[in-house]
């Protein structure tokens, strides 16, 4: 194998059609460019973790949130009491805006001190993946964080 | 046979007779990293399809399996994240850049006239590259993937395995073309810089992977990156070797030259300028200004110029030969990856879309999408390549059978069905969160897409044993043939 085979080419000479259409698009693509200069990017969805970065929970409904609460699956009454005043080992969730109870959460709360709540109820995001969740279901699995965000802010209104 | 009467053949001692040749533990034959590539990625391409299969099957009905190994504090875990990394990773380390070094193994001695320097280098890192992959696909089963996307998954003394293996076949590829490279036919420009991208990139994951075990980075920076090298390898690399692939088989199959050698250098420019740039798409955070998002967006969607001029030039190389498609051959391959590459810019085009990135990014589209482009458009073009490549290597006579039929055809409707309906999936889950369902509501509702794209994968699969098998027999089987290597004009097409 030491003889050149080239591969013949039957002209070297540029379609004056492809000439046209490169310069078309090239004019398209800087139209668009200089359209969509400037605008706003979604925080970027990082691979493992539930959904957007969960923040407090300023913008969401109580309302909606006190609903939720009875449609979770278990329902979160189920186990915190009719109240949500606490029942057998499960702690109470009056007064969760002043921090955890548990023991098992207060490093969360201090490395996490506005989302806590938040990242504790979804469950699937690495900041909790090594603790104990003691029959908690993993709710994120069930609600969108939009909706997580809803049941942390009727929480935060229980006295 | 002759017989001196003088000697008595029963008092020949040992050194009396010839010593026996020995063979090398490397092989330096000439086309034997080509051969090497070719069945490794065959492998590969069954592998990856298996791996495709359970990866949809475990979005249907997900389960989790959990090996404690008692080592470390490691376990093995069978999950929907860990299994699409390796299929990922199985697909384009594995299938598709086997198939590429294979390509251009075949490629560069053929277009330079010059015998592959190094060849036995390149069979080394056939083997570096082969066992680092698969050492990587074990550590993604056992460590944690982080913020990464599948490509940059596997642990850096992995990555640093493919690049240092991918460093061995560039040295060797650009040390044969180097000389020639001024006078070089398209195919080993294309080739050539591909080969430079995927080195620098994998060089690129593997150090910031070794200064991320030391320093540890921050969550973000690193899936940004990781964003930008999971689109990055697709378009620099791979996308390079289907256009460098494309225009060596379909002159070749044809038995024509090339319709237009300026349409080629155009369609070069065209993706040299656009593919390094396409990445930036993925970047979308408020961290990172939008101007360079918009210049990915516009990127992506030029990338639609190089395939169209591509399909142009070679539908031109055709002329008067449009018989070849009608069967099962390299041509057929070829022309329905064209039709693919087509599709699937067209498609990131509209992906890269800030309006529509926003509804389907992140669902079931992009995994259909990854298919049309992967298992449609790569895979149809490795497929060209090998039914025409592999019969040279091994000097065998090939000819279409039921096998090579069944693969293409498998491989096309499969694909095509695939990554429709995980598309259309992809479509309807974008509705879903539009509306605020919850993810339970959301699986359900786009479980008969997954269903659909489940079977029709499953046919890929089927499609990618069917060409193993049909690489084992034409070895086996097929009547060996000398193919002719004069430059003559006359036969310069038929390499």
């Amino acid at each position: 194998m030491s003889v050149k085979t080239p591969i013949e080419t039957r002209t070297m000479r540029l379609p004056a059609w492809a000439v046209g259409l490169t310069v078309f698009a090239l004019l398209v693509g800087g139209v668009y460019f200089a359209t969509n200069l400037a605008g706003d990017s979604p925080p970027f969805a990082i691979p493992g973790a539930s959904g957007p970065a969960p923040g407090p929970s300023g913008g969401a409904d109580p309302a909606v949130g006190e609903a939720l609460i009875a449609q979770a699956a278990p329902p979160c009454t189920s186990c915190h009491g009719p109240d949500l005043a606490g029942q057998a080992d499960f702690p109470s969730l009056h007064g969760v805006a002043e921090g955890p109870k548990s023991e098992n959460l207060q490093d969360l709360a201090a490395a996490n001190p506005d989302t806590w709540i938040h990242l504790w109820i979804d469950g699937t995001t690495p900041d909790t993946a090594d603790l104990d969740r003691g029959g908690m279901p993993m709710f994120g699995e069930q609600f969108t964080p939009e909706q997580i965000d809803s049941i942390v802010a009727y929480l935060e209104t229980l006295p | 046979m002759t017989v001196n009467p003088k000697v008595n053949p029963k008092k020949l001692r040992p050194y009396d007779t010839p010593p026996k040749r020995r063979r090398s533990l490397i092989p330096g034959a000439p086309d034997s990293a080509a051969t090497g590539f070719m069945a490794a990625a065959g492998l590969w391409f069954a592998l990856a399809a298996g791996l495709g299969v359970l990866a949809i099957a475990l979005r249907i009905g997900e389960f989790k399996i959990n090996f404690p190994l008692g080592l470390f504090e490691l376990a093995f875990q069978l999950d929907e994240r860990r299994v699409s990394a390796a299929f990922v990773n199985a697909t384009v380390y594995g299938w598709l850049t086997n198939a590429g070094f294979a390509a251009i193994a075949f490629m560069a001695p053929r277009l330079t006239g010059r015998r592959l320097v190094g060849e036995p280098g390149m069979n080394i890192g056939l083997a570096i590259w082969n066992l680092s992959l698969l050492g990587g696909l074990a550590a993604l089963y056992v460590f944690d993937l982080g913020p990464n996307q599948p490509l940059t998954a596997m642990p850096w003394l992995m990555t640093g395995g493919l690049a240092f293996a991918a460093l061995i076949v560039t040295g060797s590829i650009l040390a044969t073309i180097g000389p020639a490279l001024r006078t070089a036919y398209v195919s080993l420009w294309f080739a050539g810089i591909a080969l430079l991208g995927l080195v620098g990139i994998l060089g690129l994951i593997a150090t910031v992977g070794l200064v991320d075990w030391f320093f540890h980075f921050d969550e973000l920076p690193l899936a940004l990156f990781s964003a930008f090298v999971e689109r990055a390898i697709p378009t620099l690399w791979l996308l390079g070797m289907a256009y460098a692939t494309l225009h060596y088989v379909v002159p070749r199959a044809a038995g024509q030259p090339l319709a237009s050698g300026g349409l080629a250098i155009l369609t070069l420019l065209a993706w040299l300028a656009f593919a390094p740039l396409a990445p930036l798409a993925t970047l979308t955070d408020p961290s990172i200004p939008f101007f360079i998002v918009t210049l990915g967006s516009v990127a992506t969607m030029l990338l639609l110029l190089p395939a169209a001029l591509t399909a142009a030039n070679l539908t031109g190389t055709m002329r008067g030969r449009w018989s070849v498609l009608l069967g099962p051959g390299p041509a057929a391959a070829a022309f329905v990856a064209i039709a693919f590459l087509l599709a699937s810019s067209l498609l990131a085009g509209i992906r890269s879309l800030t309006d529509v990135a926003a509804f389907v990014g992140g669902t079931e589209w992009d995994n259909g999408f990854f298919i049309w482009t992967m298992y449609g458009a790569f895979t149809l073009a490795a497929l060209a390549l090998a039914q025409h490549a592999f019969a040279r290597t091994l000097k065998r006579a090939w000819s279409p059978t039921l096998l090579s039929a069944a693969a293409m055809w498998l491989v096309f409707i499969g694909a095509t069905v695939a990554g429709v309906a995980l598309m259309g999936g992809g479509i309807a889950e974008g509705a879903f969160r539009a509306q605020g369902a919850a993810p339970a509501d959301i699986d359900a509702g786009i479980l008969g897409y997954r269903a659909v794209g489940f079977a029709a994968f499953g046919l890929v699969a089927v499609g990618a044993l069917a060409h193993l098998a049909d690489m084992f027999l034409l070895y086996t089987s097929a009547r060996p043939v000398e193919y002719a290597v004069a430059g003559a004009p006359a036969v310069a097409a038929s390499h």
